[in-house]
């Protein structure tokens, strides 16, 4: 895999420090732009000051009953909020499964990052946490 | 790096332009590529700022603005500022209806109906109001009957509030009263000693600080950053202080302002002194209410109120102060003018013309009270203010509208209303003030904007006074109409409505109904006179006059005395002439006399009034010959010792209409132009339909 030359920096927003220099950490390339599209996805509408479009409705639809239909429309959703917002990445493949307990969704995402070739794949695990 | 982007904007206050500002400044930097990009941490951040920025810049913008009198939105910030230019908000205003009292079957010496005695008005809108007396009123009583006669009824219900004096707790003395809806020209302050000792003072509300002393009983209003009305005391030197212990207690009228307006018939709704009926006849129906002063009049009134300073002494000071009254009396329009623009010129004095809200005109004892009180105390010494009633000039609007039904979905009935409509609306919003002007082109415009499918229109126009005849005393009527007026002729010219009846002048016994005014039809003009303009001199016979112009038949002759022209007579008037010159050559002979010169008057400034009716065979009869004047050109009709017997009118109200020589019409002083919006057929309007 061809490695990006520091074309995208970003924060970390968890601010953790850099030893050493205490300098506030900062994310390359594909990890900027990873960190971008979760960020894209945790964001509700109308969380953002004055972008009420900005952002999923994910979180909407986690109170709604687990079946293919809400897995297909997570799918959609993703896919909506990577092309209106995320320009860097491109969508190769977006996979939504229910948890085997049915109590959340497993997502896989595998996007091309800027001219790379390469897809980067992206997991997160949507389940209520109490 | 760009040298344009290094520094950043401040420009902008929108939160877009705010946050574009921010990445502008940060593609200046190599350190963070992901503020262009929605989801990217630094764009979260930059929301951040851009919000924050926003957020104070707003704030700012909103403290600036509630600085200044001008630009200042919340209510409080006007209200503080107006304090400072010593002008109180004025508060909401009971309509007042005046109506007359009988009651039937008491006794005593003195029937007395008290303060604050509790009337309901007749439905208005689907209420029925409160109205209450502000003052007691006590009549004699004769053979079992009492009768009041004109007793003000106010709008409204009493409310009283007492407040205990605790100069630890309350060092201002300032009570909150929580009514919004207070009449404050009704509020009555009494301040009781203690709880054990009932002694009081009324204390009585004060304005002019420069007249206080130390001990006077007043007390001050404000307008509280609430909207309510506060009342504070004096400090012992700008008026009487409290003391802790005292107990004040305060009645007013709480209203609903303007909505109760336009009742006439009341009912008793208190228990008084036995009686066995009683009956109350409308005399004035409500009038005069007001809501709460609103923001914008007092951002009008308070710079003015201000440079008054509680003088008269300007024009606009007799307005300031007239509009800030105490009285309760509200004005839709006010004209002043001074005594050497009067016409005749009446030096030391200063006119008033008022046009209360909702009524024509003000009571006698209205304009009596707005002189001693609001008036006199602040005008100059040597100038006498005089109140002059409105003279009202009402406008007849005939109208023919043409309009493509193609290019509207509104049927001809409906243009005419939406045109009907929008002529009333342009009376009221133009005109029905004092110095107005009608003129033919809003009118035509007003038209034109209700419906775009309208293509053209046009008006014909007549003018009406409307006067109360004196019934019983043969009275001499000026109407002005401030327009020259057209000269009638057969069939047309001035009219009068409604019937009168009148005394048989070869028979005051035998009253004549039907009778009508109409304008004798103006004869054919000739000449009126010839006036001397100059006598000329060196004559030595009469000089030969000949009168030129387009009539025929008119001759003149000169009087010589000591060779200069000293008299003219006309042996001929001669018919036809609208205009006319006279020219004088000396006689055959004459070789001295010269530069004589004559002026020649027509026939036609003045016009006839008389009076006729209807005869049993249906044939018209004139019944006075001559009963007043048209001046065509001052557009003035007089009647002279008008006496009629009655009017056909419940009101009792004779109408003389004429039409004016132009349709540009503008008012002066006192004359008020309108389309009396109580006439349905004030405004006519003909619509016709171009279908292809």
């Amino acid at each position: 895999m061809a490695k990006l030359q520091k074309i995208y920096a970003d924060l970390d927003l968890t601010f953790r420090k850099v030893p050493g220099t205490n300098d506030v950490a900062l994310r390359y390339d594909d990890q900027a732009v990873v960190s971008a599209i979760r960020y894209l996805l945790m964001t509700n509408f109308h969380e953002r000051p004055f972008q009420p479009t900005l952002g999923s409705n994910m979180n909407a639809m986690l109170f709604e009953p687990s079946s293919g239909v809400m897995a297909s429309m997570l799918k959609d959703e993703i896919s909506n909020v990577i092309s209106n917002f995320e320009t860097r990445a491109t969508i190769n493949e977006i996979m939504v499964n229910t948890t085997s307990d049915g109590q959340g969704f497993s997502i896989s995402l595998s996007v091309f990052i800027g001219n790379n070739t390469t897809p980067t794949n992206i997991s997160l695990l949507l389940q209520r946490t109490r | 790096m760009s040298n344009s982007n290094n520094q950043i904007q401040v420009a902008n206050l929108d939160f877009t332009g705010i946050k574009k500002n921010f990445i502008t400044y940060l593609q200046s930097q190599d350190t963070f590529k992901g503020y262009n990009f929605a989801g990217s941490a630094l764009s979260t951040l930059l929301d951040v700022l851009a919000y924050n920025t926003q957020y104070n810049g707003m704030y700012l913008n909103l403290v600036a603005n509630e600085m200044f009198l001008d630009s200042a939105v919340k209510r409080s910030s006007v209200v503080s500022h107006a304090k400072l230019l010593n002008y109180t908000p004025k508060s909401a205003i009971g309509p007042v209806a005046i109506v007359n009292v009988a009651f039937v079957g008491v006794s005593g010496s003195y029937y007395t109906i008290p303060q604050y005695t509790n009337f309901l008005s007749e439905s208005v809108d689907g209420v029925n109001y409160n109205y209450v007396t502000t003052d007691s009123h006590s009549t004699q009583i004769a053979n079992g009957n009492a009768t009041f006669s004109n007793i003000g009824l106010k709008q409204g219900t009493l409310e009283s509030y007492t407040f205990s004096v605790d100069t630890n707790t309350n060092p201002s003395c300032i009570f909150e009263i929580p009514d919004s809806q207070i009449d404050t020209s009704t509020l009555s302050v009494l301040v009781q000693q203690s709880s054990t000792n009932s002694s009081y003072q009324i204390y009585t509300s004060s304005t002019d600080y420069l007249s206080i002393t130390p001990t006077d009983t007043v007390y001050f209003v404000q307008e509280s950053t609430k909207g309510n009305y506060q009342i504070y005391f004096g400090d012992g030197i700008l008026g009487a202080q409290l003391n802790s212990g005292n107990i004040v207690k305060i009645n007013y009228i709480s209203t609903s302002g303007s909505s109760g307006g336009g009742a006439n018939n009341f009912s008793l709704m208190d228990n008084l002194a036995p009686f066995s009926s009683y009956t109350i006849t409308p005399v004035q129906a409500a009038s005069m209410g007001q809501d709460k002063e609103t923001i914008d009049s007092i951002k009008f009134q308070a710079p003015k109120a201000f440079a008054a300073q509680g003088r008269a002494v300007s024009k606009n000071d007799y307005i300031t102060a007239i509009q800030q009254n105490s009285l309760g009396i509200q004005f839709d329009a006010v004209s002043v003018w001074g005594g050497e623009e009067n016409i005749p010129p009446a030096y030391g004095q200063v006119f008033v013309a008022l046009k209360p809200k909702g009524a024509y005109d003000l009571t006698t004892t209205q304009k009596q009270m707005i002189v001693s009180q609001v008036l006199k105390p602040i005008s100059v010494l040597t100038v006498e203010p005089t109140i002059v009633s409105p003279d009202y000039t009402y406008i007849q609007v005939t109208a023919n509208v043409l309009f493509q039904q193609a290019q509207t979905t509104s049927t001809p009935s409906n243009i005419q209303d939406k045109v009907t409509s929008a002529l009333y609306g342009y009376s009221t919003s133009k005109l029905n003030t004092f110095n107005s002007t009608f003129s033919s082109s809003d009118v035509l415009s007003t038209i034109s904007s209700v419906d775009k499918a309208i293509i053209t229109s046009d008006f014909t126009l007549n003018l009406q006074k409307k006067f109360y005849p004196n019934l019983s005393t043969p009275t001499t009527y000026k109407l002005y109409c401030g327009v020259g007026l057209k000269k009638g002729v057969v069939q047309s010219g001035v009219t009068s409505t409604p019937a009168i009846q009148v005394k048989d002048p070869s028979n005051p016994t035998n009253i004549i109904d039907s009778v009508f005014i109409e304008e004798v039809p103006a004869p054919t003009n000739g000449i009126s006179s010839i006036s001397i303009l100059n006598p000329g001199f060196n004559y030595q016979l009469s000089p030969t006059l000949t009168i030129l112009g387009d009539g025929t038949g008119a001759t003149a002759t000169a009087t010589i005395i000591n060779g200069s022209i000293n008299k003219v007579k006309i042996t001929n008037a001669g018919v036809g002439y609208t205009s006319a010159v006279v020219t004088v050559t000396p006689a055959a002979g004459d070789t001295t006399g010269v530069n004589g010169a004559l002026l020649v008057s027509l026939d036609g400034q003045y016009g006839t009034l008389r009076t006729y009716y209807n005869n049993a065979q249906n044939a018209k009869t004139v019944l006075n010959s001559n009963i007043g004047t048209i001046d065509y050109i001052n557009g003035i009709i007089t009647l002279n010792n008008f006496s009629p017997v009655n009017v056909d009118n419940a009101l009792g109200q004779l109408t003389i209409t004429v039409t004016p020589i132009t349709t540009i019409i503008s008012s002066s002083y006192n004359k008020i132009i309108t389309i009396d919006p109580f006439d349905a057929g004030a405004v006519s309007v003909s619509v016709n339909a171009k279908r292809n």
